[in-house]
């Protein structure tokens, strides 16, 4: 189970643009989202409508010109919002990034202590056993994506933001990818993913927002 | 000919019969530049992560101020800390000239901007992705930072050992604050100064033949980290 449960977490007013003067560019329009604990969430929109950004922004890997964060309808401080936001949400990235060392020692990184048992557990659950003391750079791009995803089950956030996690994997890798997706859900982990690869993410979804012009719209179940 | 063959050898007795005069000039370069790398370092390499994933008004000026300050020659850098320190000076009361505290001061000086750039660009080459993971996979700032050190690991020693091979081998910064007093301030670099002004040149080639040794040392371990750096990077 994650660390934090919650009946709701709110993300709201949030405001993002980069650069200045002419130059100034909105890509985040006073936008809200909803979260609810083990729901999956499908974030489409078109190249560069801001899906990244959005969930750089919710992950506070990147400062939001504003934002208000609402835990179980309570709002939160900015003090405690970041903090928040440190503990109990991950983004991944569509290519994620593996430090220096083998794939055990990258395990160990999303760990406060050092746990074996827990490092052992979470290899065989991304089923990369036999890769434990490959060098974590040197793995492919599907084991790269699960090895992420084994960090992130070894964190236990309350909330997980994909970013195109299924891009450049073949339909054997995304099945894979896809069961793990499940397996978080039943953890009650919240899980946002970005993807344009619908097919493969219906089984875990339950519901899906368009970002368009900097505004996120939900879509309607068919 | 005879003349030099001679005192190369002279040197080279110098050196191995353990002559205490020219081990405790050596002694004092060392304990000098290692006190002055360790002290800039941990300052240093902050500034270089700072400088590297933080976006404040300034930065870029910044960057430019301390790659302009690796070209500043020792002797100024002596020249500026002498007037400072001297009794005339704003610092004068605190009686540091002619000291080894003023020689250490001087060497952190020389160091800092090397450390700060070369930390910096050793940070850069990470690029902002491992930043954000760090910091994505840590539950706070201190670990996240302990993470990407390590990851840099090969870079940072790289500027550690830029630093020292810099400082080590400067002569006008320490000739000037620390005054070549014997067994106090009088260094390597220095002695080889005044021992070729008084045309005793025995003891000047053997500290030359440390300074030499030192560097090839230094340039062996450098090729070494960056080959281990890499490989560990897949290349």
């Amino acid at each position: 189970m994650v660390d934090k449960p919650f009946n709701s977490l709110e993300f709201s007013h949030i405001k993002k643009s980069f650069g200045r003067g002419r130059q100034n560019k909105r890509i985040l329009k006073d936008t809200h989202i909803h979260l609810k604990q083990g729901e999956c969430t499908l974030l489409s929109g078109k190249n560069g409508s801001g899906k990244s950004t959005l969930m750089r922004t919710l992950a506070g890997l990147i400062k939001a010109d504003s934002i208000a964060i609402s835990f179980n309808e309570q709002l939160l401080d900015n003090k405690k919002a970041y903090s928040f936001i440190r503990q109990h949400v991950m983004y991944l990235y569509q290519e994620p990034y593996m430090f220096d060392g083998s794939v055990r020692r990258n395990l160990g990184y999303a760990l406060v202590r050092k746990n074996t048992d827990k490092i052992k557990q979470a290899l065989k659950w991304a089923d990369l056993e036999h890769r434990e003391d490959t060098e974590a750079k040197c793995l492919s791009g599907g084991e790269k994506q699960r090895l992420a995803l084994a960090q992130a089950w070894l964190k236990q956030p309350s909330v997980l933001l994909l970013d195109e996690p299924t891009a450049n994997m073949d339909k054997h890798a995304k099945i894979r990818t896809g069961k793990l997706f499940a397996e978080f859900k039943q953890r009650g982990t919240t899980l946002l993913i970005a993807s344009h690869d619908l097919d493969h993410l219906l089984q875990v979804m339950d519901r899906r927002l368009i970002l368009e012009n900097g505004k996120l719209l939900e879509v309607e179940k068919e | 000919m005879d003349s030099l063959s001679n005192t190369i050898i002279e040197a080279l007795t110098l050196l191995f019969n353990g002559n205490a005069e020219l081990w405790t000039i050596i002694g004092i370069s060392f304990q000098i530049s290692s006190t002055a790398i360790l002290i800039a370092s941990v300052p240093a390499v902050l500034i270089g992560f700072t400088l590297a994933y933080s976006n404040f008004f300034g930065r870029r000026l910044l960057i430019s101020v301390f790659n302009t300050l690796l070209a500043v020659p020792a002797v100024v850098v002596g020249l500026t800390l002498y007037i400072l320190l001297s009794r005339q000076g704003p610092l004068g009361e605190w009686h540091l000239l002619f000291t080894q505290t003023a020689m250490v001061l001087g060497q952190i000086t020389l160091s800092f901007p090397i450390l700060v750039a070369m930390s910096h660009s050793a940070f850069q080459s990470a690029e902002m992705r491992a930043w954000d993971t760090a910091r994505t996979l840590s539950n706070n700032s201190i670990s996240a930072f302990v993470i990407m050190l390590r990851e840099v690991r090969f870079g940072l020693l790289g500027a550690l050992l830029a630093g020292y091979g810099r400082i080590i081998a400067e002569v006008g910064a320490s000739m000037m604050l620390g005054g070549n007093i014997l067994h106090y301030t009088r260094n390597i670099p220095t002695a080889i100064a005044l021992e070729t002004s008084k045309g005793e040149f025995a003891q000047g080639i053997a500290l030359g033949i440390i300074l030499v040794l030192m560097a090839f040392l230094l340039t062996m371990i450098l090729h070494y980290i960056q080959g281990r750096g890499m490989l560990a990077h897949g290349r």
